[in-house]
């Protein structure tokens, strides 16, 4: 697959994308890489991993990481009331041998995403969503499947991948990850899209939707997220909520008001709200999104801050 | 591919390595293939490709650029550069010699350390100046004691050398944000924090916490399953399977958390420390059963940390309680706190100093520090002073000797700190 293909793929599926994610993913495709996506929470990190699985055509197989998570959990299970059902049902009729080799076959093994993926006929897309959250053990663990595209099951013997998947893993940096999975991965940081971009993306999205009310969002959401006050910056996910929501209400001018009414689509905690609602005096009486107040005449238009729509 | 092209990828897998970045073989193939396939076309194209491969992390991409930028380079910013650094190396040159003409006392060259001589090199005109003014004002002196002169030079040299580096050392604050700007909070200083960045710490201090917390449960599910057999668990676990015992149960020994008296210094610059290392601590659900915070600076107060667990909050009270501004008086805090009945201190408490042992009579406070010590069942002392710096500091020295010391002057080492604290 070459650049200009990826890249209409993507565009197939409605994922808005500069070049530099096109290259990427084509590098880390082209080497058989798992690729490592970090970022902020919110910038569309396992949405990548979903549409390179409808853009390839393959099946989504995703392994949701959280504390605590083992192989068990990731990789197989045995099955054990099945397995202590047959040694019941079949103790006295066959071989305890056999009846033991028996208990080790892919009747009773429960497979977990990790597995699922490298033994599918077809090539997978294997997301790996939120590694971060995972334990260091598990981390280790993981290397021998990145690496070798292997995994070992002691009572089965090592499993080779019949097809290679196309590793995707994210990580909103809770915790640096090891050198040695850094090592095994391409690597791609995301940041937050610019202005321009996230209109296009709430384009894509929601095609449906007011073209100025679409620009007013994307200009309000950026100065949302440079607000430093605020602690949970929207994403893009929020952003498109927030638009539905406003259209929904029949609102097509981001007023004052209107923030009020649907601030609670974009931010999610109180403190976050009061900041942007009450932002800190600023020199030269200049507000958050940028432009200049007036305050003895108070006719500054904050329709499209979005952060302050107490004030104006 | 053409074995120029070749040669070239490997002398950049080699700049990279040179800038820190562990560029293996295995990476430098990597380039080679996906090279091959995109080719040179494209500069911007090429720049992402080999990003993608070479840097694993923000800050690699940073310091990926850079190197990029540097050796894929037009002719003409080539000599460009050249020309710079050429210019700079001449400059040094200059200062080096006149660094050597500079520190020289009585036609001898001053003993003190190479890096503090790369200091006075690095240092502005203006500060040099006030050096050599120094020196020209107090040569009349020289006559007198030559030994007594050359010492007090060396001091004054030494004192205002090494001032001047730790305010370098403060200025570099930047570059490590211009790297990576989320994990750079980490690794500063956190008596350097701006307002505007103490939300962005505040949320760092709950996401490493939040990561201490999921460690400690890890390692409290691992010792779970070792130890000695619950009989009585284990069978009944047993009836859910028929009666074989396929889940063991282990029995788990009843730990008993320590009681945690905190004692936080809030005189002056430890005011910031404080509130930060206490919603760090606080925030650690594991560390203690129960806990007990007195903030102190000339005075003691008992005040519940629960109720400030907010900058501003924290700062009012302080100011509200007339500690606020006061000077700081370490042996009279701890005094308090080993008079106190019933008794605070005892051998099942774990005492935690916050502070950076500058404090009014040394010596009391270290004979009130052995008598806490004596009382408390464990000592631990985080000091917001650079580890690097306590050499040059008499009262870390004095009070190091006495209990374990522990450096907090970061973030990150914050967590280091609560680390061993629930270990």
């Amino acid at each position: 697959m070459d650049f200009d293909t990826l890249k209409e793929k993507l565009k197939e599926q409605h994922y808005v994308c500069d070049d530099q994610l096109v290259t990427t993913l084509l590098v880390a495709l082209q080497l058989g890489r798992p690729l490592l996506i970090e970022g902020a929470a919110g910038v569309g990190k396992t949405e990548i991993a979903k549409v390179m699985a409808a853009a390839l055509d393959r099946e989504l197989v995703r392994l949701q990481c959280y504390e605590g998570l083992d192989e068990s959990k990731a990789l197989y299970e045995w099955n054990y009331q099945k397995q202590l059902l047959s040694i019941q049902v079949n103790m006295n009729r066959q071989d305890p041998d056999q009846l033991t080799r028996s208990l080790f076959g892919d009747e009773y093994l429960l497979e977990r995403p990790l597995l699922k993926s490298i033994r599918s006929e077809k090539p997978t897309v294997l997301l790996i969503d939120e590694i971060d959250k995972a334990d260091e053990e598990f981390e280790a663990f993981l290397l021998e499947l990145l690496s070798e595209m292997q995994v070992t099951i002691p009572e089965v013997g090592t499993i080779r991948a019949k097809s290679i998947p196309f590793v995707v893993l994210t990580s909103n940096r809770t915790r640096p990850l090891s050198e040695a999975l850094r090592r095994r991965c391409a690597y791609l940081y995301i940041q937050y899209p610019d202005v321009e971009k996230e209109v296009e993306i709430i384009r894509s999205k929601l095609p449906n939707a007011n073209e100025r009310l679409a620009v007013q969002v994307a200009e309000a959401i950026h100065k949302l997220r440079e607000n430093d006050a605020i602690l949970k910056k929207p994403s893009i996910a929020e952003t498109l909520d927030w638009v539905a929501a406003l259209e929904a209400l029949g609102i097509t001018d981001l007023d004052p008001e209107a923030f009020r009414r649907t601030s609670g689509f974009v931010l999610k905690n109180s403190e976050d709200l009061d900041a942007a609602e009450h932002p800190p005096e600023k020199a030269e009486e200049e507000c958050s999104c940028g432009h200049h107040h007036d305050h003895e005449h108070h006719h500054h238009d904050h329709g499209h801050c979005g952060g302050h729509g107490a004030k104006a | 591919m053409r074995s120029v092209y070749l040669e070239k990828l490997t002398e950049f897998s080699q700049m990279l390595r040179q800038e820190g970045l562990a560029v293996g073989l295995g990476e430098t193939t990597d380039a080679c293939a996906i090279l091959e396939n995109l080719g040179f076309a494209d500069r911007q194209q090429v720049r992402w490709a080999l990003r993608a491969v070479f840097a694993k992390s923000q800050g690699e991409q940073a310091v990926f650029d850079r190197v990029f930028d540097g050796f894929f380079v037009s002719q003409e910013q080539k000599e460009a550069i050249r020309a710079r650094k050429k210019a700079e190396a001449e400059e040094m040159s200059r200062r080096q010699a006149e660094a050597e003409q500079d520190l020289q006392v009585r036609g001898q060259p001053l003993d003190i350390r190479d890096d503090l001589r790369e200091v006075y090199m690095k240092m502005s005109e203006e500060k040099r100046e006030e050096l050599r003014q120094l020196m020209e004002r107090t040569k009349p002196n020289i006559d007198r004691s030559p030994q007594l002169y050359t010492n007090f030079i060396r001091s004054v040299f030494m004192r205002f050398l090494l001032e001047q580096q730790m305010l370098m050392e403060d200025a570099a604050v930047g570059v490590e944000e211009a790297l990576d700007p989320e994990m750079a909070l980490m690794v500063r200083d956190i008596g350097t924090f701006r307002d505007e960045e103490i939300p962005r710490a505040t949320a760092l201090i709950a996401r490493i916490t939040q990561q201490l917390n999921a460690e400690l449960s890890v390692r409290r599910q691992h010792a779970a399953h070792k130890g000695a057999l619950d009989f009585r668990r284990t069978i009944r676990r047993g009836l859910e399977t028929g009666g074989s015992l396929y889940r063991l149960s282990f029995r788990r020994k009843r730990r008993k958390k320590r009681r945690l008296v905190l004692l936080c210094d809030v005189s002056g610059s430890m005011l910031q420390f404080s509130e930060f290392a206490l919603r760090f601590i606080k925030s650690l659900s594991d560390v203690a059963e129960s806990s007990r915070t007195f903030l102190f600076s000339e005075a003691v107060r008992e005040v519940d940390a629960f109720s400030l667990q907010n900058m501003d909050a924290f700062r009012q009270y302080v100011k509200d309680s007339g500690l606020y501004g006061r000077g700081t008086d370490l042996g009279t805090a701890l005094a308090v706190l080993s008079q106190m009945r019933p008794a605070v201190l005892d051998p099942s408490a774990t005492l935690l100093i916050l502070s950076d042992t500058k404090t009014i009579d040394l010596p009391r406070a270290g004979r009130a520090l052995q008598e806490a010590g004596r009382l408390a069942g464990k000592v631990l002392w985080l000091n917001p002073i650079p580890e690097g710096k306590w050499q040059y500091v008499g009262s870390i020295r004095a009070m190091g000797a006495l209990c374990q010391m522990v450096p907090c002057s970061t973030l990150s080492e914050l967590a280091q700190a609560c680390r061993r604290l629930v270990q």
